[in-house]
């Protein structure tokens, strides 16, 4: 949230168009568009296999598309200059190195996009981590490794976030706190995209949905819309993916 | 200038790059002892053999110390971040991918840059301290083109463990490349029939720092057929190479 | 359990990989058979190394890899908790490991000593070459020791990833046994560079046939010793793997 916007229309949107991306012969995502809109949480569902996690990497430049493209903020990700100040991800909070500390895992980040090193103390603070951020990372519980890793995805105050399964791992606070600050975070206008295996939680913290199954979209609505039409988030899931429950080329 | 901020502690923040550079160093106390075996050999030998008492260039004696433990951190600054994940994070945070590399060329080659010339001339001062009264020891003026040169070499095993590191994303691929371009390949080659044992003896890495400086190479197992000039472009060329091949292919791989 | 060991070391890609560069001497010996073959013609009579000695390197380092990533590489992807869990008795896990990486470097050790061996004397015919030279019975024991020599760094190779858990580690430790220290011995004064570079692992393989280390140095150690100097670089390094193997948290 640097400088003016190239595209003020479309400041907090990711547009996912005509995304397909195969290794080898097998399709991960398969001509998936979607858009996800500022000041939602934007539940992102879809059985092991369906391209979540592929379709993330494809937004943050990672995976290059075999067609198609994904934009945030109207433009490709790795046209972005500093990113960490527009876009923030989640995506595996196991990617640490072992000896590192917490405290440095967060300032190599902040260095690399030109952000002031207090603000590392203020993302560990608010993820509830300041007491160990002087220990090795590799010693962090599954939960404390989520903390981290969200941590990190606030550090440049970024409008766009990314969050891959954030809640395993957690404890049942931890459960309520990254309600929270989902919904927090969507409340103060940002956008976030949030995928995750738990139904019922994300029925609490999602307001709009997207699901997809073998790559493809299969609906993209709202929470509450599939809650009037089925009788919970849940059944809706079950219903909507019963004919994609393959194992796709996950990764 | 961000990314190398980075860049630089993220080498400094690893446990086990502290280990390297304490074995980098510890090649000088590899030195001196050495030496000290070198004095009681020779306070215990007849006067009659004093005279004739030879002993090899410390400094060469050891180097190899610091080179390998440089390559393989220059291996692992970028196959432990394959390795653990972390390499998504790198490249998520500058989607341009070569600065990261490039910036790791100049932590890893920078230390390699200090770290070749401290064990270089600290093991130089050992011989000379310790040596000079029992054993023949060349003149600081009339080494230092050679100690330079062969100081220099660490960064470039530093660069080039990084280079084969980003090429095959696998620390021991990359070390196991690394060892056979500077013992296997050197060893089959003193074992080819002439010419070719001096003509590829001549291109191995370790005839290079010699052939810069034009030191007598009779008595070597490598090669001196490159002028000066031709050697310092090899001695580039081993670190440009794969590190060139790694700015490449970094860009359009998927992480 | 074995089987289960052996399952696993056989599915990761860069067992076949390094077997594989093992494999590849077959094919430089017969290039360099061919190209010294060439030679002898020109000049009559050469003397040259025998190939599976000459690149007996490539095999002792490209094996000991195995030994080091059948243990590393579970350590890194964290799939040794799983196998603790499945194995709880830890000295049986570890025995199935070391008997499963011993067979699988000293068989394609022997297959590839032998065939360059047998490839580099076909090839010879009877040309003098230097390495044909002595009859079958006079080589075999350089070509024993030398099989011997890549299941020692194998199963060194394994103990060092038990005890460092780490590939880089692990490896760098093997070159340092198999390369660093014995370049560095030669270069110790008279009489410690024989003394001690007699006991160098890559050394002890000429002297069990008998031979001198180089053309610098002598051997010091008879035939018989410098098998169990040999044999006691495995011992050391899996009772070291065992010792911190069964105590260690996972």
């Amino acid at each position: 949230m640097c400088g003016a916007p190239a595209f003020p229309d479309r400041e907090g949107v990711i547009e996912v168009k005509q995304l397909t991306k195969r290794y080898g012969r097998a399709r991960a995502v398969d001509d998936l568009s979607f858009t996800v809109q500022p000041g939602h949480v934007t539940g992102f569902l879809g059985p092991n296999g369906a391209g979540k996690s592929t379709t993330m990497r494809l937004i943050l430049g990672l995976d290059t598309p075999t067609s198609g493209e994904a934009l945030v903020n109207g433009r490709r990700y790795a046209t972005l200059g500093r990113p960490l100040h527009e876009v923030g991800a989640l995506l595996d909070a196991n990617a640490l190195h072992p000896t590192r500390s917490a405290y440095n895992h967060l300032l190599w980040m902040a260095r690399s996009n030109g952000i002031d090193p207090v603000r590392v103390a203020e993302v560990l603070e608010q993820v509830g981590l300041a007491g160990v951020a002087r220990k090795k990372a590799g010693g962090f519980s599954l939960g404390m490794k989520q903390r981290l890793g969200i941590a990190a995805a606030l550090l440049g105050d970024p409008g766009v976030l990314l969050f891959d399964e954030p809640v395993n791992g957690l404890d049942p606070d931890g459960v309520r706190w990254i309600r929270d600050l989902m919904r927090s975070l969507a409340a103060e206008g940002r956008t976030v995209l949030l995928s995750s295996h738990l139904m019922s939680e994300m029925a609490l913290t999602a307001d709009r949905i997207v699901i997809v199954g073998r790559g493809r979209l299969i609906v993209e609505t709202s929470v509450k819309d599939l809650t009037e039409r089925y009788d919970s988030l849940e059944s809706a899931y079950l219903a909507l993916t019963a004919g994609s429950v393959e194992y796709g080329a996950a990764r | 200038m961000n990314v190398l901020a980075a860049e630089w502690l993220k080498i400094r923040s690893i446990r086990s790059n502290h280990l390297i550079l304490a074995i980098s160093l510890g090649a000088i106390l590899l030195a001196v002892a050495v030496a000290m075996s070198a004095i009681a050999m020779y306070d215990s030998a007849p006067a009659s053999m004093r005279a004739g008492a030879r002993i090899a260039e410390l400094e060469e004696v050891v180097l190899i110390v610091p080179q390998l433990a440089m390559g393989i951190m220059g291996v692992l600054a970028i196959t432990s971040e394959y390795a653990t994940g972390l390499i998504r994070t790198s490249f998520a945070l500058v989607p341009g991918r070569r600065p990261v590399l490039a910036a790791k060329s100049v932590v890893v080659g920078g230390l390699g840059l200090v770290v070749g010339p401290v064990v270089v001339f600290a093991t130089y001062a050992v011989s000379w301290w310790m040596l000079e009264s029992r054993y023949p020891v060349a003149g600081f003026a009339d080494r230092l083109p050679t100690l330079v040169t062969s100081s220099l070499t660490v960064a470039v095993y530093a660069l080039l463990g990084l280079g084969l590191g980003a090429v095959l994303r696998s620390a021991a691929g990359a070390i196991a490349i690394l060892v056979g371009l500077v013992y296997v390949i050197p060893m089959i080659v003193g074992n080819l029939p002439e010419p070719w044992s001096e003509r590829l003896g001549s291109v191995m890495l370790g005839a290079l720092p010699r052939e810069i400086t034009g030191e007598d190479l009779t008595s070597s197992v490598y090669g001196a057929l490159l002028s000066p000039f031709a050697a310092a472009v090899a001695l580039v060329l081993y670190a440009a190479v794969p590190l060139g091949s790694g700015l490449l292919l970094i860009r359009g791989r998927d992480v | 359990m074995i089987a289960s060991e052996w399952l696993k070391l056989r599915s990761v890609s860069s067992t076949r990989y390094a077997i594989g560069a093992a494999a590849l001497v077959i094919v430089l010996g017969a290039v360099w058979s061919f190209y010294v073959g060439t030679l002898a013609d020109a000049r009559g009579s050469i003397r040259a190394a025998a190939p599976e000695e000459g690149f007996l390197p490539l095999v002792q380092i490209s094996l000991a890899l195995v030994g080091v990533l059948a243990v590393t590489a579970e350590y890194g992807t964290g799939t040794i908790r799983p196998s603790l869990t499945a194995v709880p008795r830890r000295r049986a896990l570890l025995a199935a490991k070391a008997t499963v990486v011993a067979a699988a470097t000293t068989l394609p050790a022997l297959a590839v000593i032998f065939i360059t061996h047998a490839v580099s004397h076909l090839i010879a015919g009877d040309r003098a070459v230097g390495y044909n030279a002595g009859s079958f019975g006079d080589d075999l024991p350089l070509l024993l020791g030398s099989v011997l020599s890549v299941t020692v760094l194998a199963l060194v190779g394994l103990g060092l990833g038990v005890v460092t858990r780490s590939t880089a580690a692990a490896v760098g430790s093997v070159v340092g046994l198999l390369f660093v220290l014995p370049g560095i011995a030669p270069y110790l004064p008279q009489p410690w560079n024989v003394r001690v570079g007699a006991w160098m692992l890559p050394n002890l393989v000429p002297q069990i046939a008998g031979e001198r280390i180089s053309t610098r140095l002598d051997g010091l150690l008879p035939p018989a010793a410098a098998v169990a100097v040999l044999a006691g670089y495995a011992l050391v390094a899996l009772v070291a793997a065992f010792l911190v193997f069964e105590r260690r948290d996972a």
